[in-house]
């Protein structure tokens, strides 16, 4: 049957970040979701919830459909803990132990979370006197194990309900899927009931296609390959097929939303330095001192792009760049504060009318000086705008088709604009790395440089290539700052990932050093803040900035102002 | 007629309701045994002042609680001198009148106040225990009752306002988190009238939506939280409405965030 075609149905990719937030807060780890593109059903390959564009049902309009599905699913990756073999079983048989096994997670989760079912039920739509199919009677069965008032005669789809509830202090355990399943798939096929593997597409709708639960022959020790589930033909098992959807067979791209790993490369070495090296150490925490003069960071002179693609990026983005530069002029002034001691004011400073007062009656001179008005606080603040320019940086964030650079430095411009707007004393560099010996830094606009159109030019023409030392990086930032006059210093950096480098293969080594590197800054009166685009970063982004000190952007496409923010957040401070 | 002793005002009449989570009363009455000056720590709204109300109730101490702002002058602390038809008067500030006359201070939100404020808690949160008044010229000796206490959010503070180490390493400290969930649907039951049943549908929303912290929402929501939804509920407010206003409303504007919410409060309502 064709699924009607609704006015409602969202596109996922609207609803992205809503239906992440949602299984975020149900069940409080990352979810991982995946723009699947035209399919008929959602499904699960390496722990990633690949879910359709559109979804449509007939019961059930606009997010509920995405949600359920979305739910579900996650559902399945909480409490399928285990893939079953294929073994023997006939392909009937592989679909009912599927359906028992979607009952026994569904009612798991419910259990837990009682509005699931509320959220699931408005599709279960089969009713009893349909004619008895085998799709018709799964159907059947399957809302009859989540529905307690469906009524439903059949002797087989009764059996099925009798054999789950008979199983509920085992809930549990994923066998009993299997056992349940294999008896009653067995009924159904002395039954004589046809059942079409070809044409078997999974009911309700918003229930994946459940080829991740299988584990197929030909390598039975590792789980599914992360290719379309239909192109793992095991031997006569296809657990999804639809004709509907023919036209995208060729579309096998296998994940075009996963961030590809980069390995880093080393840059040919006769690239010739620019400026005179720095050297600085680096900690190891394996022998717990710092290596001295470990590291040269050799400053190189930026190359300079067309300053029309900043332009372009400003344009497009011109109502946030509104917005920020409202927000940070407003704030610009600082915070607000009684003005004492001022020779005109709305108010009497009692502290100072007292001693003029008390000078009056000694005979001495008052001073003028008697008055306090509201007023503000100008800030001083001095903010190094780090960007790591690692080759990471290249992968393109799902669902935009943008790069990671690019996103970072359509932020920095934004920012970079709102700042200047709010005279703010501002400095926006890069660094990358290929080795301790040749760690780039670049300074596409310095603190007494205006951001005009030679700084632009450079933005303009970043590029991400080789890794991220990011503490020889942090301290050679933090070594420029100090030369400034300011109350308050701030170094931001913009990182995608961990730090990683060429010649250091244990990974927490570079990560214990850059958290060094900030405790190190921050002795010296700098305050290090990260923004990670890595949604993965929590675990290392704490470890190496602490709690409070770094921002992990769960959405992408809102860079350009959840970076304002942020800058607001630590400059009105 | 005597006079009102000049702290009797500050003195806690009631039996404020704390449900206690941990060792905290036993820790807390340990450290006032010998007056070690307090830190507590903890998110907005999981009760760090109602445990210092509690505290000192139980210890019979009257508490003068000074809420901390960026505006905030160390007179507005010690005290400042007045003028009045003779001449000038000083008058002690709060900070001044728990010293003298023996209460617990309560410093709400601590690092709200400017650090060149803090610095005059030093003398009096370490061995010598007293506050010099420097415009009076006058070293008032704490009295022997006398107790500080802080509190200090590390959630949303910004690393540049933080505590100096030097004002840190003065005090002790007790970590509040979220109570485990049977107490927090025991306060959420005492504070709003609920029953337990739907105390435990806002203590598991409340769950869930911590899940969002520092994935859209800055802070998890609060113990407070739920109760104001568990009373507009017990005011017989429609649940989802209740949770709405009181849960999502003032966390968050960005609308993903409260779409995933609402959902999070139909999955228990």
């Amino acid at each position: 049957m064709a699924p009607t075609v609704s006015s409602a149905a969202v596109p996922f990719s609207a609803i992205e970040r809503r239906l992440a937030c949602y299984l975020r807060a149900l069940w409080g780890r990352p979810p991982v979701l995946r723009d699947a593109g035209r399919r008929a059903r959602v499904s699960i390959v390496a722990g990633a919830i690949r879910m359709p564009e559109v979804l449509r049902a007939e019961t059930v309009e606009g997010i509920a459909l995405h949600r359920a599905a979305a739910a579900h699913a996650a559902a399945h990756l909480v409490h399928s803990a285990h893939r079953f073999p294929l073994a023997k079983l006939r392909p009937i048989q592989v679909a009912i132990v599927s359906l028992i096994e979607d009952a026994r997670i569904e009612r798991l989760a419910w259990q837990d979370l009682p509005g699931l079912r509320r959220l699931w039920l408005p599709f279960h739509v089969a009713r009893p006197e349909a004619i008895p199919n085998a799709t018709s009677l799964m159907a059947r069965l399957a809302r009859a194990l989540i529905d307690p008032d469906y009524q439903d005669l059949d002797g087989w789809v009764a059996k099925g309900r009798e054999l789950f509830e008979a199983h509920r202090a085992r809930l549990d355990d994923p066998s009993i899927s299997r056992e349940i399943g294999t008896l009653l798939g067995n009924d159904l096929g002395q039954m004589r009931m046809q059942f079409d593997y070809g044409r078997y597409l999974v009911e309700p709708v918003y229930r994946d296609d459940n080829a991740f639960l299988w584990e197929f022959p030909e390598n039975p020790s590792t789980p599914l390959p992360e290719t379309e589930p239909e192109a793992v033909q095991a031997g006569t098992v296809t657990l999804e097929t639809d004709s509907t959807i023919e036209g995208d067979r060729a579309d096998q791209s296998p994940d075009g939303a996963r961030r590809e790993i980069s390995p880093p490369q080393a840059v040919p070495a006769t690239e010739v330095p620019d400026g005179p090296p720095h050297r600085y150490p680096e900690w190891d925490y394996v022998i717990g001192v710092h290596r001295p003069a470990w590291c040269t960071v050799r400053e190189r002179r930026p190359e300079s792009g067309d300053t029309r693609a900043i332009d372009e990026i400003l344009s497009r983005r011109e109502e946030v760049v509104a917005r920020v530069t409202r927000l940070v002029r407003s704030a610009q002034v600082g915070h607000a504060a009684r003005l004492r001691r001022q020779v005109e004011g709305n108010d009497l400073d009692l502290d100072a009318a007292i001693v003029a007062m008390a000078d009056v009656r000694a005979g001495r001179t008052p001073s003028q000086r008697v008055y306090q008005r509201p007023g503000r606080i100008r800030r001083d603040l001095a903010v190094l705008w780090l960007l790591d320019l690692s080759r990471s940086t290249n992968d393109v964030v799902p669902g935009t088709g943008e790069t990671i650079l690019a996103l970072a430095r359509a932020a920095t411009a934004v920012v970079a604009e709102a700042i200047t707007a709010a005279d703010d004393s501002f400095a926006l560099h890069g660094f990358d790395s290929s080795g301790r010996e040749d760690v780039g830094y670049y300074r596409f606009k310095d603190f007494d440089e205006p951001y005009a159109e030679a700084a632009r030019a450079r933005l303009a023409a970043i590029t991400g290539r080789r890794s991220t030392r990011m503490g020889a990086a942090l301290r050679h930032a933090g070594h420029l700052l100090s030369e400034r006059r300011a109350a308050r210093k701030l170094i931001v950096l913009v990182t995608d990932g961990a730090p990683h480098d060429i010649d250091v293969h244990d990974r927490w080594y570079l990560a214990l050093d850059a958290k060094r590197a900030v405790e190190e800054q921050r002795r010296a009166g700098s305050a290090t803040f990260c923004v990670s685009l890595d949604p993965g970063a929590d675990a290392y982004v704490t470890r190496i900035f602490g709690a409070g000190n770094y921002l992990v952007l769960d959405h992408l496409r809102r860079l350009p102002e959840k970076l304002a923010l942020v800058y607001l957040r630590w400059a009105a401070a | 007629m005597s006079q009102p002793h000049p702290i009797g005002q500050y003195l806690i009449r009631a039996e404020p309701y704390y449900r206690p989570t941990g060792d905290e009363v036993e820790l807390y009455r340990a450290a006032y045994a010998v007056r070690m000056p307090m830190m507590l720590k903890g998110p907005t709204g999981c009760g760090k002042t109602r445990f210092v109300e509690y505290m000192a109730w139980h210890l019979g101490r009257p508490l003068i609680t000074i809420a901390c702002h960026e505006d905030m002058t160390a007179s507005d602390l010690v005290g400042r001198h007045l003028l009045d038809a003779t001449g000038t008067r000083w008058q002690d500030g709060p900070l001044t009148l728990a010293v003298r006359f023996g209460a617990i201070c309560y410093l709400d939100e601590i690092v709200e106040a400017r650090q060149d404020t803090t610095v005059v808690l030093h003398p009096l949160a370490d061995a010598r225990r007293m506050l010099p008044l420097e415009k009076k010229g006058e070293l008032v000796e704490a009295h022997t009752d006398f107790q500080l206490v802080i509190s200090y959010n590390p959630g949303y503070q910004s690393i540049i306002k933080d505590l100096k180490q030097s004002t840190k390493q003065r005090f002790g400290a007790l970590d509040f988190g979220w109570p485990p969930r049977d107490a927090e649907i025991e306060i959420v039951v005492h504070e709003s009238g609920v029953t337990a049943d739907l105390a435990g549908r806002l203590v598991s929303v409340g769950e869930r939506a911590r899940n969002l912290k520092g994935h859209g929402l800055d802070e998890g929501l609060s113990t407070r939280m739920l109760v104001y939804a568990g009373a507009l509920i017990a005011q017989g407010v429609e649940p989802l409405a209740a949770c709405r206003a009181a849960l999502v409303g003032p966390v968050t504007d960005d609308p993903d965030i409260r779409d995933a919410l609402d959902a999070v409060i139909k999955t228990f309502f």
